[in-house]
C-alpha cells in the first residue's frame, strides 16, 4: 500500500545495491532480533472494503446528541469555509516551516495567528501554538517560575479538573508548591492576599463553573507582590468579555478548540499562548517574525530560535517541538471569518440563550447554583445522581452537560442551540429527574 | 526528469507579497452570518462584560478565501513535492483518512461524553493500541501524549515514578547519545533528571566503552533511537540494554526512527522498556505545517500501572476508561490527539499484514538506494549500511569551495525539492541527512541524485555568489540578523528591541 515499487523498479534497485532480496538489506541485524513470521495483524484492506469498516465503527457512537457540555470545549458553529481552507493540502501536508523560502504561506498564516491573538487579548507577543489549553496552563506556570525564581503557585480552584491534573503532572511538586484557592460564591475572592513567595497567579475567565468577574483589582494585588499573572481565557467569549490584557494580566493562555477546530473528542485542538515582551525569552515553542530577504522583500521566518530545544537542548525554555499548527491555521481563518461582529455575536447569543435556559430551569423548580454570576455556562442541581441524569438524558438525545459533583451538572450553551432545543432539554430533564 | 529537478516544474507561486488579512480589512465588511436570536433578550449585568467590539479584521468571504488560497500557493507540501528530510519521515498521507476523520461523531464528539455514548471512539483507541503494541513488541499503550516530545516526557516521568516507588531516588542520571535529537535532553531536564551524554564511536554507533564508564548506581535510564540519528542500526543493542538493566536503569526507545524497522524487528525484543511512536511520521498522519502530531507511549507490562490515563480497557461487552493505579497523571486535557490516532488506524488497517511486514524493508531499500547514488556525488559520513536514512557531508567542498550544507539545501529548494535536514546530527560536520521514505519512486530518487550533482557542479563555478540561491522562489534567503535586532512578531507597530537575557 502506497509503496510504488514495480518488479522493474526492484530489479534496478537490487542491481545497484548488489542484493537479490529485501532480506539482504538486513544482514547486519542480529538474527535473534528479526521477526521471522512477520507481525500478527489483520490482512490488508482496500479503501473500498474499509469504508464500511470505519462507518460501522463510527456508528457505535451514539448519534446526534445535542451538546450542552462545555468545560473548555464548545459546540460553536464551524463554517465550511474555515474547514475546507484549513484542510488545503498545501497547509495540511507541509512540514514545519524551517525553510522560509518555500513556506511563506504557513509562516504568514502563523504571523496572522499571533497578531490576531495579540489584538484579541491585548498582549504583545504570541507563540505559534501549544498542544491544548491544559498544557498551556502548565507551560505558563513554568515561565512564571523561571522568571520569578519563586516556589509557590497560586491557582484558582475554578478550573476543569483535567486541567488541574495536567498541572499536577507537569509541575514538579517535589520542588514547587501548588496552592489551589477555593472560589467563594463561584468567584475568586477579591481580598486574596498574595505573598512574596508566589511565582504565579492562575485564574480562569470565566471560571470553570461559568461565573465571571472583572479580575483587574486581583491582578493588581498580585502584581504588586511581584507575581506573574496568568489568565486562562475562553476564546469564544473574548468578543464580549473585557480582554485579559486590559485587566493587567502578564500571560494569556487558552483552549483554542472553539476557534477553528471541531470538538474532535478533545484533540487535536490548540493551546493559545500570549504574553508581554518582557517575557519573550522565556516563551515556549515557535515564534514567527517578520524579516526581509536578500532583495529586501518582506519575508516571514521562525525567530528567537535560541529558546528552542533543537538549539538549546537541555537549556531550552520547553521541550515542545511538534505543536498544533494546523489548528492554529483553523483559529486564524475562523477569527477572520467571524470578524468583530461575529465573535461578539457568538458570545452575546450564548449568554442570552443561557439566560433564557437558566430562567426556564428556575421556573420549573430546578436550582441553578450560580444564576446571577454565570454567563453561558452554569451549575444545575439534580435530585438523582448527576451520572444517572446524564445517561438518561443521553437516551433522550442530549449530552446534558458534565458531571460537576454527585448531584450537580455543569451545563453550557452556545450560539448553536435553539429555543426549541432548550425547551426540549428542560422538559426532558424534568421527566428524568422527577421520575 | 520525472519529478522536481526541473525549475520549470516549481510548484510555488511568486509575485508581489500577499498583504496580511488585516491589510485587507475594511470597516463594515463581514463574512459571518448567524440566525436571529430566538429567545427573549435579557439585560446582562456582569463586571467582566466589555463595552466595545473586539479588534478583528473585517473581510468578505470571497476575499478571505482568495487570501488563504493564495497563501496556500506559497507553501511546499508532501502533496506538492519531495521532502528528503532526514529524521522527519515525510511520507504520503492517505487521502482516505480525511474522509474517516470527518465522519460525524468521530469529528464532533465532545470530550466529556460518557463512554456509554462513545464506544466507537474507545474502540478506535483500543484497535490502534493492538496494532501499536504488536509493531513495537510492547504490552500496553496510552494515547495521551499529543506529540513526540510529550511522549518522551511521559516516558521519563514513568521512569521517575517507577524509581520512586522502588525507593531508588538516588538514580538521577539519564544517558543520552551525543547524536540525539534536542528534545531528548530537553525532556530529561523537564522531568528533573541530570543529562549525561555518551559519545559516538568512529563507526557511528554508541561508544560502548564510554557507556560502561558512565553507567553507575545513579543511572536512571538511557534514551536511544534504533536505528540511531545517523541512520545506522545499533548492532550491539542487546549489550547496551543489558548494561543499563544490570545497573537497575530503564531503557527508553525514541520512536523518531521507527519507520526503518516496522515488520523487521521490534524495540520490545531489543530490551526497551518504554517506546514512544510518532504517528505523524511512521503512521502517515499529515504533519500540518508543524503539528498536530501524536506521541503514544507503549510499555512493558510491569510499567502499565504508571501510564498516564485514563487508558482504554476492553471488558466483556464494552470499552471503558481506566486510570492506572500508579499513574504519573495526565499529559493532555482529554484523550490526546484522538483524530490523529484515528488517521493512524486508517493507515494501519489499509496496510494490514502485507503492508506492515514490508514497511521498514521498503523504507530501507529506498534509503540504501539513494545513499548509493548520492555517494557518487558527495561522500557519506559513515561507511556502514544505512537503514531508512543516511548522513552525507560536504565538509570537503566547504574547504575547497566554501560550499556549506546550508548552500546545498537552499539550492535544492530552487529545483523543486525540499532541503534535506542539515547540520544534524550535530556530531557530523556540514551534515546533510536524507530520508526518502518508502512512498517515493526510484525515478524521484534518481532525479534528486542528478539534481544534487548538477547543483554541486554549478556551485563550484567561478562566478557564483552562493547567497543568491534560491533565485526562483517567492522570496530569497531571509536576512537572519533583522529579527534578532528588530523583532516584529505581530502586525501592530510593536517592535521588540534590546532583548535582555
Amino acid at each position: 500500500m502506497f509503496v510504488p515499487h514495480s518488479e522493474i523498479d526492484l530489479k534496478k534497485m537490487f542491481e545497484e545495491l548488489s542484493i537479490s532480496s529485501l532480506d539482504d538489506l538486513f544482514t547486519h541485524i542480529p538474527e535473534t532480533l528479526k521477526l521471522n513470521d512477520g507481525l500478527n495483524v489483520p490482512p490488508s484492506l482496500s479503501e473500498l472494503e474499509s469504508i464500511s469498516d470505519f462507518e460501522n465503527l463510527e456508528s457505535k457512537n451514539t448519534q446526534n446528541l445535542i451538546c450542552f457540555a462545555g468545560g473548555g470545549h464548545y459546540d460553536v458553529y464551524l463554517p465550511q469555509t474555515v474547514k475546507s481552507l484549513t484542510m488545503r493540502p498545501e497547509f495540511m501536508t507541509s512540514y514545519t516551516p524551517y525553510q522560509a523560502e518555500i513556506s511563506q504561506g504557513i509562516l504568514q498564516v502563523l504571523f496572522e495567528y499571533q497578531s490576531l491573538i495579540c489584538d484579541l487579548t491585548d498582549m504583545e507577543l504570541a507563540n505559534a501554538s501549544l498542544y491544548d489549553g491544559a498544557t498551556s496552563v502548565a507551560e505558563a506556570i513554568s515561565v512564571a517560575i523561571n522568571k520569578t525564581k519563586r516556589d509557590n503557585v497560586v491557582i484558582s480552584n475554578g478550573f476543569n479538573p483535567n486541567t488541574k491534573e495536567v498541572v499536577n503532572t507537569l509541575v514538579d511538586r517535589n520542588k514547587f508548591n501548588i496552592n489551589y484557592v477555593d472560589l467563594v460564591d463561584y468567584l475568586f475572592p477579591e481580598d486574596y492576599v498574595f505573598s512574596q513567595d508566589d511565582a504565579a497567579f492562575v485564574v480562569s475567565l470565566p471560571h470553570y463553573e461559568g461565573s465571571a468577574q472583572d479580575l483587574t483589582s486581583i491582578v493588581h494585588n498580585a502584581k504588586a507582590a511581584g507575581v506573574i499573572t496568568i489568565c486562562y481565557a475562553d476564546p469564544s467569549m473574548l468578543g464580549i468579555l473585557k480582554s485579559p490584557g486590559s485587566m493587567g494580566f502578564d500571560i494569556v493562555v487558552a483552549e483554542g478548540q472553539s476557534m477553528g477546530s471541531p470538538l474532535s473528542f478533545g484533540g487535536p485542538t490548540v493551546g493559545w499562548f500570549a504574553t508581554r515582551k518582557e517575557l519573550a525569552r522565556l516563551v515556549p515553542g515557535r515564534i514567527i517574525g517578520e524579516s526581509r530577504d536578500s532583495n529586501n522583500t518582506k519575508t516571514y521566518v521562525m525567530t528567537l530560535r535560541a529558546r528552542e530545544q533543537d538549539i538549546r537542548r537541555e537549556k531550552a525554555s520547553s521541550n515542545i517541538c511538534t505543536n498544533q499548527t494546523l489548528n492554529a491555521v483553523g483559529s486564524t481563518i475562523h477569527l477572520s471569518w467571524l470578524g468583530p461582529e461575529g465573535l461578539y455575536e457568538i458570545g452575546y447569543q450564548a449568554i442570552q440563550k443561557a439566560s433564557y435556559m437558566k430562567q426556564s430551569l428556575t421556573d420549573n423548580n430546578f436550582n441553578v447554583l450560580n444564576h446571577t454570576s454565570s454567563l453561558r455556562e452554569f451549575l444545575v442541581e439534580t435530585k438523582k445522581s448527576a451520572e444517572e441524569v446524564i445517561l438518561e438524558m443521553g437516551s433522550k438525545g442530549f449530552l446534558a452537560g458534565i458531571k460537576y459533583d454527585d448531584n450537580q451538572i455543569l451545563v453550557a450553551v452556545t450560539e448553536k442551540r435553539t429555543k426549541a432545543q432548550i425547551d426540549n432539554y428542560v422538559e426532558s430533564l424534568m421527566e428524568v429527574d422527577n421520575a | 526528469m520525472h519529478s522536481g529537478g526541473n525549475a520549470s516544474s516549481l510548484p510555488l507561486v511568486g509575485g508581489a507579497p500577499e498583504p496580511t488579512i488585516n491589510q485587507l480589512s475594511k470597516p463594515g465588511r463581514r463574512a459571518s452570518r448567524f440566525p436571529k436570536l430566538d429567545v427573549p433578550v435579557t439585560e446582562i449585568n456582569n463586571s467582566a462584560i466589555r463595552n466595545d467590539k473586539p479588534s478583528l479584521p473585517e473581510v468578505s468571504e470571497h476575499d478571505l478565501v482568495m487570501h488563504y488560497s493564495r497563501l496556500a500557493h506559497r507553501n511546499f507540501a508532501v502533496d506538492v513535492g519531495f521532502y528528503p528530510l532526514g529524521s522527519c519521515t515525510m511520507k504520503y498521507n492517505p487521502r482516505f483518512a480525511d474522509y474517516v476523520a470527518g465522519l460525524n461523531t468521530f469529528a464532533n464528539s465532545h470530550p466529556s461524553t460518557p463512554s456509554a455514548f462513545t464506544q466507537g471512539n474507545l474502540e478506535v483507541l483500543h484497535e490502534l493500541e493492538k496494532f501499536l503494541i504488536e509493531i513495537t513488541g510492547m504490552d500496553n499503550a496510552t494515547f495521551q501524549p499529543p506529540a513526540g516530545a510529550s511522549g518522551e516526557l511521559t516516558g521519563l516521568l514513568i521512569i521517575k515514578k517507577y524509581l520512586e516507588e522502588n525507593n531508588l531516588t538516588n538514580k538521577t542520571d539519564i544517558i543520552v547519545p551525543d547524536s540525539a535529537h534536542g528534545t531528548n535532553p530537553a525532556s530529561a531536564k523537564m522531568a528533573g533528571f541530570n543529562v549525561v551524554e555518551v559519545s559516538t564511536d568512529v563507526r557511528g554507533m554508541v561508544n560502548i566503552d564510554d557507556l560502561k564508564e558512565l553507567v553507575n548506581e545513579n543511572t536512571a535510564g538511557l534514551m536511544l533511537t534504533n536505528p540511531n540519528t545517523g541512520g545506522l542500526f545499533e548492532e550491539n543493542i542487546m549489550e547496551i540494554s543489558n548494561i543499563i538493566h544490570e545497573n537497575g536503569g530503564l531503557v527508553y526507545y525514541d520512536g523518531a526512527n521507527l519507520n526503518a524497522i516496522v515488520g523487521v524487528c521490534r524495540p520490545g525484543d531489543m530490551g526497551f522498556d518504554i517506546v514512544h511512536s510518532n504517528l505523524h511520521k511512521t503512521f502517515a498522519t499529515p504533519h500540518g505545517g508543524g503539528g498536530p502530531g501524536s506521541g503514544p507511549v507503549a510499555v512493558k507490562a510491569f510499567l502499565k500501572e504508571y501510564l498516564p490515563g485514563p487508558i482504554v480497557e476492553k471488558n466483556e461487552n464494552s470499552y471503558e476508561w481506566y486510570m492506572p493505579k500508579l499513574s504519573i497523571g495526565r499529559m493532555h486535557g482529554y484523550h490526546g490527539n484522538f483524530l490523529v490516532a484515528l488517521r493512524a488506524l486508517v493507515y494501519m488497517k489499509l496496510l494490514g499484514k502485507e503492508g506492515l511486514d514490508t514497511l521498514g524493508s521498503y523504507a530501507v531499500l529506498n534509503a540504501r538506494y539513494l545513499s548509493s547514488v548520492i555517494s557518487k556525488v558527495i561522500p557519506l559520513a559513515y561507511n556502514e549500511p544505512c537503514m531508512h536514512e543516511f548522513v552525507a557531508t560536504v565538509k570537503d567542498l566547504k574547504k575547497s569551495h566554501k560550499i556549506k550544507a546550508y548552500d546545498v539545501g537552499k539550492a535544492l529548494l530552487d529545483k523543486g525539492f525540499h532541503s534535506p535536514t542539515i547540520y544534524f546530527p550535530l556530531i557530523v560536520e556540514e551534515a546533510l541527512m536524507f530520508e526518502p521514505t518508502e512512498t517515493q519512486t526510484v525515478d524521484t530518487l534518481d532525479d534528486l541524485a542528478e539534481t544534487l550533482k548538477a547543483i554541486i557542479d554549478e556551485l563550484q563555478g567561478d562566478d557564483i555568489s552562493l547567497e543568491e540561491y534560491p533565485k526562483n522562489l517567492p522570496v530569497g534567503r531571509p536576512n537572519e540578523l533583522i529579527p534578532a535586532k528588530h523583532l516584529t512578531v505581530n502586525w501592530g507597530d510593536f517592535e521588540l528591541l534590546e532583548l535582555t537575557e
